[in-house]
């Protein structure tokens, strides 16, 4: 392994829920590394497994009815998944932390903002006064832009603006300095004036901090070129396509990846006559294409898309993709051995 | 501003929602929702409403087509809403709702949420049948028909008008909303946020297919969006309002190239743009936010409450170049570079 060793690796992970109309497997076999100090995004519609990846990874799946049934996750050397409980809570917003969509629903509502923040503070390291974990929590809430920490302290969550509680959440999310923070659709609430200002506080709060690294999930493109170094895509519970995020907008492979950005309307440049779109919609859980997930929509669909699933291959430098249309570069090795810890 | 080929016109709209407070409630104040806005809308036409939420776009529309009286009886409306209709001029604000019915065939809405706009009891087709039994007189036969052809416009197949909405992923359910919408050969369609709940890969769907039926019917849009990107691929004309004011208005590409008023300026940096080279910089920057100096700067970055609006300009408490005068007078819309715009200190 050379010096770019990943600080999460995601080896087969599958998580599936159990529910009336069958097993849905939400995250079917699923590789994905994040390195020290990059924003990788995670991009793909509603039910592609990217909620489900990143709850995964801090083991919140609700169980039932959902469970993980196979796969690694490799953290600083231990696989996530076979810790315990206790040993992942230590984990849990002091090594990893993650912000959710809806700040309205994340903070508690009967707790002031000091309390919240406090209480991150005092659970992961018991030794500190009172008195150091309010010091530190103001400080941290002025690094996040709140107007008059000491005053926000003894506020309510009603008492803010859907901006200024999701500027709570990444303090919460960032007092103890974690290596990675897993933020999921956090700007999708928000206006796009205030979406604006927290992306550039997030990687304003990274640039500050050396070595973090933020795992991004998110439906919009347009954010994901302007954040993130490195672009996931995923369709159908598996990562399609990996590249740094020049390489994937310069020149996308998976037809999925290529429809997704041909199809957004552009707010600069030429306004094009009609938009660009993927047929049909994406297919039911519990009735995924054996072959490729991606081929019930297919435009370049071709005889083994429907009956044999591509492996993941890398066919440039950094650069992955599913598809059948791509293989790797004769001589090369498949991408990924079935254990990253195999070395 | 009226030319013959206006089909509504409104003017100076203002709506005012009470405020009610206290123990035994009474009304302590109110919210003025909507503050003077006028707009034209053409035969044909497609015009945007945009702004963030809270700014009153939604309640523009509901003015217009009459049905803030029936949500809420204490809501307070003034101003004309112009529809003209087959050469006469009819102001759809002062009907009442019996007479307002005659015009609720012509005017009609799509909406964001397709999962909560459609009743999950109802069969697909017998929701699309509703406004013809209303409306016209057509027989139980010609309503089928007319139901099956409708889900053939909208992509959809006649098949499907025995299924219930949950059968339906929300791509197809907003088709739904749109075929309904359409059941009464409207002339115009005020569609709120019609693409917003959508995934990206459906939204451009939808787009197309509002596009292809304004096409093929004669349609006026009114299309009521946050997503700056959307109304831009969609729209003619542009409406950029703030806090229940019109601030800019104008053909889009013109604003969309070159915005005017401060706030337009403010809104357009801000949305993301996807590409290789979209890396961001720092470009959304309020007053009393200095230089980012690597530590603490504190931010306004609220829309300030509609309760407390700001005196005079409503956007000076965000605008980067408000001078003192600003809180004296709400600038009025002055036309200048083909468009008009309400701000007197804009370069």
């Amino acid at each position: 392994m050379t010096a770019t060793q990943p600080l999460l690796q995601i080896r087969g992970l599958r998580t599936h829920f159990s529910t009336e109309s069958g097993v849905a497997k939400a995250v079917d076999g699923l590789d994905l590394d994040v390195r020290p100090g990059e924003v990788l995004g995670l991009v793909g519609e509603s039910g592609s497994g990217k909620s489900v990846t990143a709850l995964s990874i801090l083991r919140l799946i609700p169980d039932p009815p959902g469970h993980i049934a196979a796969g690694e996750i490799w953290f600083q050397g231990r696989d996530l998944l076979t810790l315990s409980w206790r040993d992942i809570r230590r984990i849990r917003g002091k090594e990893i932390s993650m912000i959710f969509q809806e700040p309205m629903t994340s903070l508690n509502p009967v707790f002031t903002i000091g309390r919240q923040v406090m209480e991150m503070i005092l659970t992961h390291e018991p030794a500190t006064s009172r008195d150091q974990a309010r010091s530190r929590s103001i400080q941290i809430l002025t690094e996040v832009g709140i107007p008059d920490p000491a005053t926000r302290m003894d506020q309510y969550p009603h008492e803010l603006s859907g901006g200024m509680r999701q500027r709570v959440m990444i303090a919460i999310a960032l007092v103890l300095n974690p290596s990675l923070l897993i933020a999921d659709e956090p700007t999708t609430a928000l206006d796009v004036t205030i979406q604006a200002q927290i992306l550039d506080l997030m990687l304003e709060l990274k640039a500050r901090r050396a070595g973090g690294a933020i795992l991004l999930i998110t439906h919009n493109l347009a954010v994901v070129a302007e954040t993130c170094d490195r672009v996931a895509v995923m369709y159908g519970g598996k990562i399609q396509e990996v590249a740094p995020v020049r390489d994937l907008y310069r020149n996308p492979l998976h037809p999925y990846t290529r429809g997704l950005l041909a199809s957004l309307p552009r707010v600069d440049g030429e306004r094009a006559t009609r938009l660009t779109t993927i047929p049909g919609s994406v297919p039911d859980i519990h009735n995924m294409p054996t072959g490729c997930k991606f081929s019930t929509r297919c435009a370049e669909r071709f005889e083994p898309c429907d009956s044999i699933e591509p492996p993941l291959v890398e066919v440039a430098p950094d650069h992955l993709v599913r598809c059948h249309l791509h293989e790797a570069p004769p001589g090369t090795p498949a991408h990924q051995p079935a254990s990253a810890h195999d070395v | 501003m009226s030319s013959p080929d206006t089909i509504l016109d409104v003017q100076d709209l203002n709506v005012r929602f009470p405020v009610f407070g206290g123990i035994i409630p009474r009304k302590t104040s109110e919210v003025h929702a909507v503050d003077g806005v006028s707009l034209t809308l053409g035969r044909g036409e497609t015009i945007g409403l945009v702004g963030e939420s809270g700014c009153g776009k939604t309640t523009v529309g509901r003015a217009i087509v009459n049905i803030l009286r029936p949500m809420n009886y204490r809501v307070d409306v003034t101003g004309r809403v112009l529809y003209h209709r087959n050469g006469q001029v009819v102001d759809l604000a002062s009907q009442g709702q019996a007479s307002m019915r005659r015009y609720r065939a012509d005017l009609q809405m799509v909406f964001q949420d397709p999962y909560s706009s459609l009743n999950p009891r109802m069969t697909v087709g017998a929701m699309i049948e509703e406004p013809l039994t209303i409306h016209t007189s057509q027989s139980k036969a010609e309503r089928r028909d007319r139901v099956r052809w409708l889900l053939d416009k909208v992509g959809l197949s006649p098949s499907h008008a025995s299924r219930f909405p949950h059968e339906f992923s929300g791509g197809q359910r907003q088709r739904v909303g749109i075929a309904r919408a359409l059941a009464t050969n409207p002339k115009i369609v005020i569609a709120d946020e019609p693409v917003s709940a959508l995934d990206v890969s459906v939204q451009a769907q939808v787009v197309n297919l509002m596009q292809d039926i304004q096409q093929e019917f004669g349609l006026s849009y009114i299309f009521i969006s946050h997503d700056l990107s959307v109304v831009r691929h969609v729209s003619d004309r542009i409406f950029v309002m703030y806090l229940g004011n019109i601030v800019e208005a104008g053909p889009a590409d013109e604003i969309y190239r070159r915005p005017a008023h401060p706030y337009s300026q403010m809104l357009l940096a801000a949305v993301p743009r996807p590409g290789p080279d979209a890396r961001r910089t720092r470009r959304v920057r309020l007053r009393e936010e200095p230089e980012p100096s690597g530590v603490a700067h504190p931010v306004v970055d609220d829309l300030p409450s509609p309760l407390n609006k700001p005196s005079g300009c409503a956007f000076r408490t965000r605008c980067p170049i408000a001078r003192p005068d600003c809180a004296d007078s709400a600038p009025p819309l002055v036309e200048r570079d083909g468009r008009q715009v309400a701000c007197p200190y804009t370069t």
